[in-house]
């Protein structure tokens, strides 16, 4: 894999994609499910590189604030300050090689979720995307900070859309920028969703069969995606 | 020991500008972030004396640089505005006590309010609760204002080698090694506090062991992508 193959990542090419990382960042922002911390990134298609955010908070990134790097973390363009947990995104890409997009946040819901017992099975059909059983949990705490637990994470995963992270929050992957995006908004929304039902007793989840017939339609709308831009333009009006 | 007046820099020479614009800062913050209401102090060390410079019987949202206050360890007045806060003593006990400690906040955060009457403990369950000990904060059990040399010495005893405590109906105080530190973690603690708030609503929730916590000790990296994130969210006030 000759780095030579790789764009460069001040092409006109990879100009498009750079924007939707930092569009990405700043909706997740503004649905309020990132803080300080946590990162998006982007597949370079066709190779085993990626771009993400560079040590600064997905609310104040900027096209300037980005970096480049492949599959083994090595620095192909841009700010060099990888994010400390680039193995989540690395180590998900090479394993998985149909996602295009893993969101990594400290969410409030899947923060909580992930130190509960009873998981956060199907409670609206939001939640076609995921396992019948709910999300799998990653059961280490800490930050992923090598390779090792990059993988131990991945493995977690397996082949479902997203993984809490006990006692840290989640990792959402996509075939895009906008479906790792959605999924993640739609994964706090149905932690909420969860909590609050559960203070009026046992709420009826949906079954296997019907999430089945959900999950049969992967169609993937551009309207939320539209809709979610429309409410980062207020915060970019001068 | 007192300070001698004449030792110290004035409050608005140039040497403390820098620590007190962040000292502002810090206090639009934590109002911004829904940590304080009208009440609650930030103070921070002047450094090399035994004197403090806080707000002026102002709220943390409203404070200005003509609302600023020099104090020494005694509670005599250094400079600035004349209206000390009430409870002076939480930081001048705590900051007398312990040498290394820069800056102190002292709020009425809801969610360290609602743990300090709590027979049930704050304890972390996510990693944001790295400074915090396996068993969570110590509370203060003396209720009511902090406003003598007695009670703060004792709200300093209780505090002890530790980063926070809890004040029994009253609120909290945070000690930190800069004045971005005490942001972090005050804003971190009122997060765990709604998080196991929520949490406990499901049944005891999996908390970070002993063993954990002592991993993520030793990592006391500060970094400045949380303050820079806090930062950018004032822009909207101003």
């Amino acid at each position: 894999m000759a780095s030579l193959n790789f764009p460069a990542f001040d092409s006109n090419e990879l100009k498009e994609l750079k924007q939707k990382v930092v569009d990405s960042c700043h909706i997740l922002d503004r649905e309020g499910i990132t803080d300080g911390y946590g990162h998006v990134s982007a597949r370079i298609p066709d190779t085993e590189s990626f771009l993400t955010t560079a040590g600064v908070s997905p609310g104040c990134v900027t096209l300037d604030r980005l970096v480049m790097l492949d599959l083994d973390g090595n620095f192909l363009g841009g700010v060099k300050a990888p994010p400390y947990e680039w193995p989540i995104h690395a180590c998900i890409m090479r394993a998985r090689p149909e996602v295009m997009s893993v969101c990594h946040t400290h969410s409030k819901w899947s923060s909580l979720f992930s130190v509960l017992k009873g998981g956060l099975p199907p409670i609206h059909m939001y939640a076609k995307f995921l396992p019948a059983a709910g999300p799998p949990v990653y059961p280490a705490s800490g930050l992923i900070g090598t390779v090792e637990r990059g993988k131990a994470l991945t493995a977690a995963l397996k082949d479902s859309a997203a993984v809490l992270m006990r006692g840290h929050g989640d990792a959402v992957v996509g075939a895009s920028l906008e479906q790792a995006i959605l999924r993640t908004i739609q994964l706090a929304f149905l932690g909420e969703l969860a909590h609050m039902a559960v203070a009026h007793g046992e709420p009826l989840y949906m079954s296997e069969e019907e999430l089945a017939t959900f999950s049969a339609d992967q169609a993937y709308p551009a309207r939320p995606w539209e809709y979610y831009m429309s409410r980062i333009r207020e915060r970019r009006a001068p | 020991m007192a300070a001698s007046g004449k030792d110290v820099p004035k409050i608005d020479s140039s040497e403390l500008k820098e620590l007190t614009d962040k000292l502002m800062t810090a206090c639009h913050i934590l109002d911004h972030e829904n940590v304080t209401d009208g009440y609650g102090h930030i103070s921070v060390r002047v450094p090399g004396a035994d004197a403090f410079v806080t707000i002026a019987n102002v709220s943390p949202g409203c404070v200005t640089r003509d609302r600023l206050i020099m104090q020494d360890f005694d509670g005599n007045y250094l400079d600035g505005a004349k209206m000390p806060p009430n409870e002076w003593p939480i930081h001048a006990c705590i900051l007398k006590a312990r040498p290394e400690i820069v800056s102190v906040a002292h709020t009425h955060s809801k969610w360290s309010t609602i743990f300090s009457v709590l027979p049930i403990k704050l304890k972390p369950m996510h990693h944001y609760g790295k400074f915090l000990s396996a068993d969570g904060p110590p509370v203060y059990e003396g209720v009511g204002l902090v406003r003598t040399m007695e009670r703060g010495n004792e709200l300093a005893a209780a505090l002890g080698k530790g980063p926070v405590v809890l004040m029994r109906a009253h609120g909290d105080a945070v000690a930190g090694e800069s004045i971005e530190q005490v942001v972090e973690r005050t804003t971190r603690l009122a997060m765990l506090g709604e998080w196991n708030h929520l949490a406990l609503l499901h049944g005891e929730p999996k908390y970070l062991t002993a063993a954990e916590l002592e991993v993520y000790n030793a990592d006391q990296r500060f970094p400045m992508r949380g303050w820079e994130y806090y930062v950018s969210r004032l822009k909207d006030r101003q």
